[in-house]
C-alpha cells in the first residue's frame, strides 16, 4: 500500500519524494535496515544485473558513462575509504592487552604542571574565528590534549551552544594531512625547508622592502576579527606606506562595513528575506537560542517566523510560513514589502507581479503555507508586521545586493524597530574602518606586473577565487609569493614559500564576536603539533625581524583595549579574561555609532550584461553547511554529517525543484551539465521539494584537489569529494545570477543520502497496528492554547483508524516491570526548538569515538552516527513544510533489543539505561532487527584498525579516553553519554552531595544551540526533564508498542498566521 | 572354510584388551575435562596475574618508605581521593626528600638524571586493568575501601607485586557484599588496621551510614 493512500488522518509526513511515491529505493531501506548486508562484495552495477539499468559513475568530475563505483570489498577497497577507517578513534591495539605480561609503562611527569591531575579533564576558554567573527569556546583537555569542544556559556555568541564547525575543530587539529613543513618552490619540485631557512630569507627580503617603502608588496588576508592582527597590519602599512592590503572571503557571512544585529527573543514577528539567521549567519548560534526562547508558549504567545528564500535552509525549515521565490526576486519582494509597510496600505506589488509574469511557475507555487500566492503572503505578512511595530524584525541575507539592505533598513525604520529589536553598527576594529582592497585589485596589479612580493595569510584563493579572476595565472606573474595555511593546499602548491599555520587550538591570538565585537582571547590548548606558526607571528617577524612572544603580543592588545574601555591591565585581569574567555567590559558599546553616522551600504557591482543563453534558470551559490567554503573539506566528521536539509553526505549537488526537474527532464541523482557564462560543471541533480522553481542552488567548497586524504588530493590519487562550482562563479555575480542552462546527461550518479536510512516502518505495521500514532507530531498555537485540540486531534486519529476508544488502553507487559528506586535517567526533546542544524550529531561523534565510514558505506546505509536527525516533509511537494526530529536510542524500559539478545550483551541497568556491553556482543544483530526506532549501529568492519599506521598515530589523540573504541562485529548505540553520568555520580558522591538537576548534560544537549534537549533524573521531582515529560505536549514515539521509551518528544507548536490559514481553507473549498 | 570364520577365529585385538575398555571410557571422559581445566586454570587471573612483580627501573621499596618510615600512601599518590588514577608521583615528589636524603645514593642515579635532564622515569605498570574497564580510585577510597583490600600489604613489599586477581568476578564479589571491606574513612590508607568489632557488623553499619550501594550494572565499569 502506498503511503499516499494511508488512511491516517491529519497531516501527512514523508521523509523524501521516494517515500511519498513508495519508490523501490525507499522500500530497500524500509524492508531491511542494512539492505546490502548479505551482499557486501558486489558493486551496485553488478547488483542491478540488467544492462538497461542506468550506469553508475565514480566521480562527477570524470564522466565516462560506465565507470562502476568501486567494489565494496572488505579490506582492499578505495584508498580513501581504507584511510577513512582510521578516522574514528582507536585503542584497538591496546585492546589486545588481554594477553597478560605485555609490559606497560607508567610515565610520570618530572614536574606536574600546576592544577593538572592525571586523567582529569581540564577546561580552557578560547575562541574560534570563522570568516571574521568569533564564537567563544571551552575546550576540554585530558592530560594536555584537547578532546572536545563546548560552547562558552559566558560568551554572547555562544551562550553555551556550538555549531557543527566548532564541534569538528578537534578532528582538524589532529588531522595528519595538516601541513607539517615549510616548503620552498625549486626547480624539480618543492623542497622541504625549515623555519630558520625561511627567517633567513625573510629578514633581508623584508628589510629591502622596508627601505623601498613597500612598493610592490601586497598582502592578501582572509577575514579575521583579531585586533592584534589588525594592529600589526596597521603597523606594517605605516612602515611600508606603499604596500597594499587585500582581503578575500569567498563565502562571506556578512556584508560590507555594516553589521546588523537583532534581538530575536524580543521579536514577535520575524521575517527573513533570503537570510539564514539560524544556520549560516555569523551569530546563528546565539540567534538559535533567542529564537528557541521565543518559541516557548508564554501566556498564549510565541513568535512567528516568515521566511522568503530560494532554497531550503534551517531557518526556512523552522518557519511558520515560507515562500519559495528565486533569489533575484527577493529585491522586488522587499521593495513591495516596503511599499506595503510605508504606505500602510497592503496591496498588490508590481514587483511581484512582474516576477510572476516572467516565471509562470512562481504563481503556481501557492501552497497552504504561502497562503496561496506571494501577493497574499506578502499582504498577510505586512499586516502582521504592522500589528507588531517595534516588536518585529525584518532581516535580509548577505547574498542580496546593497540596495535591498537599504530597503530592509527602511522597512525596519518604518516599523519602529531600530534600537528596539534591530541595531546597526559599523564593524569595529582598526582594520575594518579603512576598508581593505578587494582581490580584483590584486589580480589587476599582478597582471600589470606591479606585484613583487605577495604574502597570503590563510585562505585558498587559487581554489576559491571566482572563475573570471584567474588567480593561479596572476600568481605566476609575481616574483615572490608566501602562503601561510593549515594545509598544503591548491594555493600553497603554486607559491614560492608555503608556511604551515598553527591551528587555533595551538596558538595565541584574539578575536571578536559578531556584531558587537566582544573581545576574547584565543589561547593555545596544546603546543603546535606540526610546528606551525600563526599569522601574528609571521607579521611580527616581518616587522621586527625576529620571532615574537605571541602571548606578549596578545597581552599588549588586551592592555590597549582595557585602557580604552577602562578595564584593568593587571595580571589578575589577564588571568580573569583567560579564565572567563570574554572581557567583562565589552568595547562594543564604545564603538557603536549613531544611526546618522552610518555610511550607506556599499553598493555591490551591478550584475554584468547577462549572456543570453536561452535559459531562464537562476544559479545560487551557497556556502556549504558542512565544509563551509571548502576549508573543512578534509574533515571526515563534517563530510559525513548529513546536510541539514538535503541529508546528503560526501557530495554536493545541483538542487532543483520537482517542477523544474520535470520541465528539464531530470531525474533525481542524474548527472546534469550546468552551463553558465561560458563555464561548465557536471554535478548530480537533487530534487528538493520546496526549492524555488527555475532556481538552482549549488554548494561551494567541494571538488578540492589538494585538500588531503579525505577531501581529495590529486597528488595522492584521491578523487575529490563533490564538484567544484567556484569555476562557475563570476566576480560580477558572486551569489546568484540568471542565465544558467541545465542539461541532463542520462548518467546516474550515486548520491549518499541518509534521508531514507533507518526508516521506521509504519507502513508495514498498518495491518496489525492501526494504532501506531504519528512519529512526529505538530500542533498550532491556537490549538495548543485554545482547547488543547493539538493532542486531541492525535487521539482522534488513533480512534478513527483503529476503531477503538482513545487513548489506547494501558497494555499489560509480557515482562516483569522493574522499579527504579535511585536515579531514573530520561530525556525530553522539544521539537518546537530543534532547528535540525546537526551540531548534536557531530558532538555525539566527537564525544563517543564514533568512526567515519566513507561514502561507499553510507550508500548502503552503514553510517555509524548514534544520533540521527529525521527530516519529514509535509504538504504539497511543490511547497512543503519541513519538520525535523532527532532520534537516538530511547532507552526503552521494556526494551525489545534486550529481549532478543542471546548473549545478554544489551541489558537494563538499575537506573533504566539500556547498557550495551561490547565484550559480550558477538554481532547477531538480532537487537537491531527488533529495535522499532532503528537506532542501533553495527560495526561491519574494524573502522579503527589503520591506526596501526604510524602516520595516523596523531589521530588517536582525538579520542575520548572515557569511551571504549569498538571493533568489528560489535553493535553500538547511544548510551545517554553514560561516561558523563558516571563522572557526575562519582564527583557528587565524593563530595557527599546529591546530583543537581542539570549537572549531567549529554553531548548532544550541551552542543545544541537552541537548547532543545533536556536530560535528567525522572525520579527527581524538581527536574527540568520531568517537567518537560509532564507537559501535555509530551509523547513517546511508538509508545503504543508498550516499549516505554525514556526519551519523550514535545509536540512541535507552529504559529501560523490565521489569515493565511483561512485563505488556505477558502482556496481548498 | 570361509574367510568369515577365519576372522572369527583370529580376532585383531587380543582378548585381554577387553579388560581395558572401562579404562578407555574413563580416559575419554577425563582427558577433555583435564585439558579444559588446565587451560582454564592456566589462563585464569589467579595464575597469570597474581604474583606479577616486574622489576622497576629504580628499586623503590615500599617496605622501606611505607613499612619502616610510615609514610602515608597519599604523600606520593596525591590524586587518589579526587581522581580516577592514583597517579604515579612526578620526579619532583621524590626530589623533595632526595635532594637531601640519600642524595648521593648509588641506587638513585636514574632519579637524579631524570631530575637534571627533565626526562620522565618509565615505571612498569603492575596493576593493569583492561582498557574497557573504567576503574575510579576516588570512588572507592572516599567510600572507605582501604588500599590494602586490593593492593595487599604494600608496606611489606620490597618490589610491588599483584596479590589479588583483579578479575571481574573478584570485583563483583565486593560490589555485591561491600561489608567485607568497608572501613572508617580515616583508616583507608592504614596497612595494618584491624577492626575491633567483627568486620561484618562494622561493614553493615558503615554501609548504612554512608549509603553505600555499589552498582553491578555493566555500565558502571564498561562504557
Amino acid at each position: 500500500m502506498s503511503s499516499l493512500e494511508r488512511p491516517s488522518a491529519g497531516k501527512q509526513y514523508w521523509r523524501s519524494l521516494a517515500e511519498r511515491a513508495d519508490a523501490p529505493e525507499f522500500r530497500r531501506f524500509l524492508e531491511a535496515e542494512f539492505p546490502d548486508a548479505g551482499v557486501p562484495y558486489l558493486s551496485p552495477t553488478e547488483k542491478t544485473g540488467t544492462g538497461s539499468e542506468p550506469k553508475y559513475v565514480g566521480t562527477a568530475g570524470a564522466v565516462t558513462g560506465s565507470v562502476p563505483v568501486p567494489v565494496f570489498d572488505g579490506d582492499d577497497g578505495l584508498s580513501r575509504r581504507r584511510w577513512l577507517q582510521l578516522m574514528g578513534a582507536s585503542l584497538a591495539l591496546a585492546g589486545l592487552s588481554g594477553c597478560r605480561w605485555e609490559k606497560r609503562e607508567l610515565v610520570a611527569e618530572v614536574k606536574r604542571p600546576k592544577g593538572r591531575t592525571p586523567g582529569k579533564p581540564q577546561r580552557l576558554a578560547t575562541a574560534m574565528d570563522l570568516a571574521g567573527s568569533a564564537i567563544g569556546l571551552l575546550v576540554t583537555c585530558v592530560d594536555g590534549r584537547p578532546i572536545k569542544i563546548e560552547g562558552n556559556p559566558r560568551h554572547p555568541a555562544s551562550l553555551g551552544g556550538t555549531d557543527a564547525f566548532t564541534q569538528a575543530a578537534i578532528l582538524e587539529l589532529y588531522d595528519p594531512d595538516r601541513s607539517h613543513d615549510v616548503y620552498r618552490a625549486a626547480e624539480g619540485g618543492p623542497i622541504v625547508q625549515t623555519w630558520d631557512k625561511f627567517a633567513e630569507f625573510a629578514r633581508p627580503h623584508f628589510a629591502a622592502l622596508r627601505k623601498s617603502g613597500g612598493a610592490g608588496f601586497h598582502i592578501l588576508a582572509e577575514a579575521s576579527s583579531s585586533p592584534t592582527r589588525a594592529i600589526l597590519l596597521e603597523q606594517l602599512l605605516e612602515e611600508l606606506p606603499d604596500a597594499m592590503w587585500h582581503e578575500y572571503e569567498p563565502a562571506a557571512r556578512e556584508r560590507g562595513p555594516l553589521r546588523t544585529d537583532f534581538d530575536l527573543e524580543a521579536s514577535e514577528v520575524i521575517v527573513c528575506l533570503d537570510a539564514d539567521l539560524l544556520g549560516a549567519h555569523p551569530a546563528a548560534v546565539r540567534y538559535a537560542r533567542e529564537f528557541a526562547k521565543g518559541r516557548e508558549v508564554v501566556e498564549g504567545r510565541m513568535n512567528r517566523l516568515y521566511v522568503v528564500e530560494s532554497h531550503f535552509t534551517v531557518t526556512g525549515a523552522s518557519a511558520d510560513h515560507r515562500l519559495a521565490i528565486r533569489a533575484e526576486q527577493i529585491a522586488g519582494f522587499a521593495e513591495a514589502l516596503r511599499r506595503a509597510i510605508e504606505g500602510r496600505a497592503p496591496g498588490v506589488s508590481p514587483g511581484i507581479e512582474e516576477a510572476n509574469a516572467s516565471h509562470p511557475r512562481a504563481d503556481a507555487q501557492g501552497s497552504p503555507d504561502s497562503g496561496g500566492s506571494p501577493d497574499k503572503f506578502l499582504r498577510a505578512m505586512a499586516d502582521d508586521l504592522l500589528a507588531h511595530k517595534g516588536q518585529c524584525v525584518v532581516a535580509v541575507g548577505p547574498r542580496q545586493p546593497g540596495h535591498v539592505h537599504e530597503t530592509v533598513r527602511a522597512i525596519n525604520a518604518a516599523l519602529g524597530n531600530m534600537e528596539q529589536t534591530v541595531w546597526r553598527t559599523v564593524d569595529y576594529g582598526p582594520d575594518r574602518l579603512e576598508a581593505p582592497q578587494p582581490i580584483e585589485a590584486l589580480i589587476a596589479a599582478a597582471n600589470a606586473g606591479h606585484v613583487g612580493t605577495l604574502l597570503i595569510l590563510g585562505g585558498n584563493p587559487v581554489y576559491n577565487a571566482p572563475a573570471d579572476l584567474p588567480f593561479a595565472e596572476a600568481l605566476a606573474k609575481i616574483g615572490t609569493t608566501i602562503h601561510l595555511s593549515r594545509y598544503r593546499d591548491e594555493t600553497s602548491r603554486l607559491c614560492t614559500w608555503h608556511l604551515p599555520e598553527a591551528h587555533f587550538l595551538e596558538a595565541w591570538s584574539d578575536a571578536r564576536s559578531y556584531p558587537g565585537g566582544e573581545y576574547s582571547i584565543v589561547q593555545p590548548a596544546i603546543a603546535p603539533l606540526n610546528d606551525g606558526r600563526s599569522a601574528l607571528e609571521i607579521l611580527s617577524l616581518l616587522l621586527e625581524g625576529r620571532w615574537p612572544d605571541a602571548e606578549k603580543l596578545v597581552r599588549k592588545t588586551f592592555e590597549t583595549i582595557a585602557r580604552i574601555v577602562g578595564g584593568g591591565t593587571s595580571d589578575q585581569a589577564w588571568r580573569e579574561i583567560l579564565h572567563n574567555g570574554i572581557s567583562p567590559a565589552s568595547p562594543a558599546a564604545l564603538m557603536m555609532p549613531l544611526e546618522s553616522e552610518l555610511p550607506a551600504v556599499v553598493e555591490s557591482k551591478p550584475a554584468g550584461k547577462k549572456e543570453k543563453s536561452g535559459s531562464d534558470l537562476e544559479i545560487v551559490f551557497c556556502a556549504d553547511a558542512k565544509v563551509f567554503d571548502g576549508r573543512f573539506a578534509n574533515n571526515g566528521w563534517l563530510q559525513e554529517l548529513p546536510d541539514p536539509m538535503t541529508r546528503l553526505t560526501w557530495d554536493n549537488a545541483a538542487i532543483l525543484s520537482p517542477a523544474t526537474a520535470e520541465r528539464l527532464g531530470v531525474a533525481n541523482g542524474e548527472l546534469v551539465r550546468l552551463k553558465y557564462r561560458g563555464g561548465e560543471a557536471q554535478l548530480p541533480a537533487y530534487i528538493m521539494p520546496g526549492q524555488a522553481d527555475a532556481s538552482v542552488a549549488v554548494m561551494l567548497g567541494y571538488g578540492r584537489t589538494a585538500a588531503g586524504q579525505v577531501g581529495g588530493s590529486s597528488a595522492d590519487g584521491v578523487a575529490p569529494v563533490g564538484v567544484d562550482v567556484y569555476r562557475l562563479r563570476h566576480s560580477a555575480a558572486m551569489h546568484f545570477d540568471s542565465g544558467l542552462a541545465v542539461e541532463p546527461t542520462g548518467v546516474k550518479y550515486p548520491l549518499a543520502m541518509t534521508q531514507d536510512h533507518f526508516a521506521i516502518d509504519t507502513v508495514g505495521m498498518e495491518a496489525r497496528a492501526q494504532r501506531v500514532g504519528s512519529l512526529i507530531r505538530e500542533t498550532t498555537l491556537s490549538e495548543e492554547t485554545g482547547t488543547g485540540r493539538g493532542l486531541a486531534e492525535h487521539e482522534a486519529v488513533e480512534k478513527d483508524s483503529s476503531g477503538q476508544s482513545a487513548p489506547h488502553p494501558r497494555q499489560e507487559s509480557l515482562w516483569e516491570e522493574p522499579e527504579y528506586k535511585g536515579h531514573r535517567w530520561g530525556m525530553a526533546i522539544e521539537l518546537s526548538k530543534c532547528i535540525g542544524c546537526g551540531a548534536c550529531v557531530v558532538a555525539c561523534q566527537a564525544e563517543n569515538n564514533i568512526p567515519v565510514v566513507g561514502k561507499e558505506r553510507v550508500l548502503v546505509g552503514r553510517e555509524m552516527h548514534w544520533l540521527r536527525i529525521d527530516r519529514y516533509f509535509t504538504g504539497d511537494p511543490a511547497d512543503p513544510q519541513i519538520a525535523v526530529q532527532p532520534v537516538a536510542c530511547h532507552h526503552c524500559e521494556m526494551a525489545p533489543c534486550e529481549q532478543v539478545c542471546p548473549f545478554g550483551a544489551t541489558v537494563h541497568s538499575a537506573e533504566g539505561l539500556n547498557d550495551m556491553v561490547y565484550n559480550r556482543c558477538v554481532g547477531t544483530r538480532y537487537c537491531a532487527n527488533n529495535c522499532p526506532y532503528k537506532v542501533r549501529r553495527f560495526n561491519f568492519f574494524n573502522y579503527h584498525k589503520q591506526f596501526r599506521d604510524a602516520a595516523n598515530e596523531v589521530l588517536k589523540m582525538a579520542h575520548n579516553p572515557e569511551v571504549t573504541v569498538r571493533s568489528r562485529g560489535v553493535m553500538e548505540k547511544c548510551t545517554y553519554c553514560v561516561q558523563r553520568i558516571q563522572a557526575a555520580k562519582i564527583a557528587a558522591k565524593n563530595e557527599g552531595r546529591p546530583i543537581e538537576d542539570g549537572e549531567i548534560r549529554t553531548a548532544c544537549q550541551q552542543a545544541c544551540p537552541a537548547g532543545a534537549i533536556v536530560f535528567g533524573d525522572l525520579n527527581d521531582k524538581q527536574s527540568a526533564v520531568l517537567r518537560a515529560c509532564h507537559s501535555k505536549r509530551a509523547y513517546g514515539m511508538l509508545a503504543e508498542l508498550n516499549v516505554k521509551p525514556r526519551t519523550q518528544y514535545l509536540t512541535r507548536v507552529r504559529n501560523p498566521n490565521p489569515v493565511l490559514l483561512t485563505l488556505r481553507v477558502r482556496e481548498e473549498a | 572354510m570361509s574367510g568369515k570364520s577365519n576372522l572369527m577365529a583370529d580376532p585383531i585385538f587380543p582378548k585381554w584388551i577387553d579388560r581395558l575398555r572401562p579404562l578407555a571410557g574413563v580416559l575419554l571422559a577425563v582427558v577433555p575435562l583435564y585439558l579444559v581445566g588446565m587451560a582454564y586454570y592456566a589462563g585464569s587471573p589467579e595464575t597469570t596475574d597474581v604474583g606479577y612483580s616486574p622489576v622497576q627501573p629504580i628499586a623503590y621499596s615500599h617496605a622501606l618508605h611505607v613499612g619502616e618510615m610510615g609514610m602515608d600512601c597519599r604523600f606520593c599518590h596525591t590524586t587518589v581521593e579526587s581522581a580516577a588514577f592514583a597517579a604515579i608521583p612526578p620526579t619532583e615528589t621524590c626530589m623533595t626528600c632526595h635532594k637531601n636524603v640519600a642524595a648521593e645514593s648509588d641506587k638513585l642515579p636514574l632519579l637524579r638524571a631524570s631530575w637534571a635532564d627533565e626526562k620522565p622515569i618509565h615505571w612498569v605498570k603492575v596493576h593493569d586493568l583492561p582498557d574497557y574497564v573504567y576503574f575510579d580510585h576516588s570512588a572507592h577510597v572516599t567510600r572507605g575501601i582501604g588500599c590494602v583490600s586490593c593492593h595487599g600489604r604494600i608496606d611489606r613489599m620490597e618490589q610491588v607485586a599483584q596479590v589479588e586477581r583483579l578479575s571481574m568476578g573478584w570485583c563483583l564479589e565486593c560490589h555485591r557484599n561491600p561489608e567485607q571491606h568497608l572501613r572508617p574513612q580515616e583508616f583507608v590508607t592504614a596497612m595494618d588496621w584491624k577492626p575491633i568489632e567483627p568486620q561484618e557488623v562494622l561493614g553493615k553499619r558503615l554501609r548504612e551510614k554512608n549509603n553505600i550501594n555499589p552498582s553491578t550494572d555493566c555500565s558502571t565499569c564498561h562504557r
